[in-house]
């Protein structure tokens, strides 16, 4: 399910609950106790879905276009954070100090990230995510599966041998078609739109602390 | 005849109950979803046993578009992850506690995640981060479980009966795969 849908089916059913109440208050003279349960029942439902999906929206760290939280799956969150963890990352999740995960569908100016635009992904001199494991950025495509390729790669990261620029950073090319001169950093993407994970294992204190930021896609 | 006000109360007295229900019921609903591709439905090699592990097969992670269509549930390959080898099983320790054994994965990275399925915390890892990479012996044991340890083994104290166990070993290349497959599989359960 993207996160755009989501989104709006938690608009349309706010909408519906806040009807039904609005309903109840005015026009009550018709009503039985069964009226009162079910409806109860359904937008009680309702609200759950909404309120998760609006905490989530509130808690949810964004940096850069990258969607990421924290406190995923550590004792002690919270009802109310657990049900807006499962909104964004619905699953067994690690907690943050076993691993870390930024997920973005739109590059660092806001546009939903497609095939048919060509994307930087720029790391500054030491800028590679800190971590005592590994790190790695994943492609999927517009149903969050892996994308078939020429090379058979499907991810890049701290073992696919990226080569550094002269100063030291590191640019990692998101497009179609092979980059020139640059294949070794390439991660190839479908025609279509495509979603972007960014894993970051054991990873370093200026992570958990939120000072590192991952950096921003840049249709070039 | 109940009143205006009456109807309204009882309305937002449910709605508010079955609001908080939900909220809090929110993590199990979505972990029993795994709990079926656990024990119902398995990952292509039919159902897990509860108490047992599996592994993925090479063949998922090495050629991830055909692993794709594979039968069974899709659970283990939901989401493009191309840097671990999962490992799941269901935990009923009702019937008695469970003993975890992990070869030694000379510093290789792996973790073995242990998530309470109805609040979806986890409550203990083993692995790299928490335990180093030695070969081990836990036991893992459910609530109000009253006994000696046995000698040689760490007690991982379980707050739920029924636990999801999630097991991650970390791929450097597709030429190391067959290597991580092996370590995978010699992580194993057995009763106490």
């Amino acid at each position: 399910m993207s996160r755009t849908f989501t989104y709006y089916l938690a608009v349309l059913d706010g909408a519906i609950c806040v009807y039904f109440f609005i309903r109840l208050l005015f026009f009550a003279q018709s009503r039985t106790v069964q009226n009162d349960v079910v409806q109860g029942v359904l937008i009680g439902f309702g609200l759950a879905f909404v309120s998760a999906q609006a905490y989530a929206r509130i808690k949810a760290t964004k940096v850069n276009g990258w969607i990421t939280m924290f406190g995923l799956g550590v004792p002690g969150n919270g009802m109310l954070l657990r049900a807006a963890h499962a909104q964004l990352f619905p699953g067994p999740v690690n907690v943050p100090q076993e691993a870390m995960y930024w997920t973005t569908t739109g590059d660092g100016a806001g546009h939903a990230l497609s095939g048919k635009h060509d994307y930087i992904m720029h790391f500054p001199p030491n800028g590679l995510p800190p971590n005592d494991a590994f790190w790695s950025l994943t492609m999927g495509d517009a149903r969050n599966h892996f994308v078939a390729n020429p090379i058979n790669r499907y991810s890049v990261s701290d073992r696919t041998g990226l080569t550094p620029n002269a100063d030291g950073s590191v640019d990692i090319y998101m497009q179609n078609t092979a980059p020139a001169g640059h294949e070794s950093n390439w991660l190839p993407a479908p025609s279509g739109r495509f979603i972007l994970w960014m894993r970051v294992y054991m990873p370093g204190a200026t992570i958990l602390n939120g000072e590192y930021k991952v950096p921003p896609i840049v249709k070039i | 005849m109940i009143s205006n006000t009456q109807h309204l109360l009882i309305f937002s007295g449910i709605c508010i109950a079955v609001w908080l229900l939900a909220t809090y019921l929110w993590p199990r609903m979505m972990l029993s979803v795994y709990k079926r591709a656990v024990l119902v439905k398995g990952f292509g090699d039919g159902p897990i046993p509860i108490n047992t592990l599996y592994t993925e097969p090479q063949k998922l992670f090495a050629e991830p578009l055909v692993s794709q269509t594979a039968s069974g549930s899709n659970l283990m390959t939901v989401g493009v992850n191309h840097d671990t080898l999962a490992t799941v099983g269901w935990l009923d320790l009702s019937k008695g506690s469970q003993v975890l054994h992990v070869p030694d994965f000379s510093d290789r990275y792996y973790s073995v995640q242990f998530t309470d399925p109805s609040k979806n915390i986890n409550f203990a890892y083993v692995g790299k981060r928490t335990t180093g990479t030695a070969a081990g012996d836990y036991l893992i044991t459910g609530p109000g479980w009253k006994g000696t340890v046995p000698q040689g083994m760490t007690q991982i104290s379980s707050p739920n009966n029924s636990v999801l166990v999630l097991g991650r070993v970390f791929v450097e290349n597709d030429s190391d795969l067959p290597t991580a497959y092996c370590l995978s599989k010699q992580i194993q359960l057995t009763s106490l």
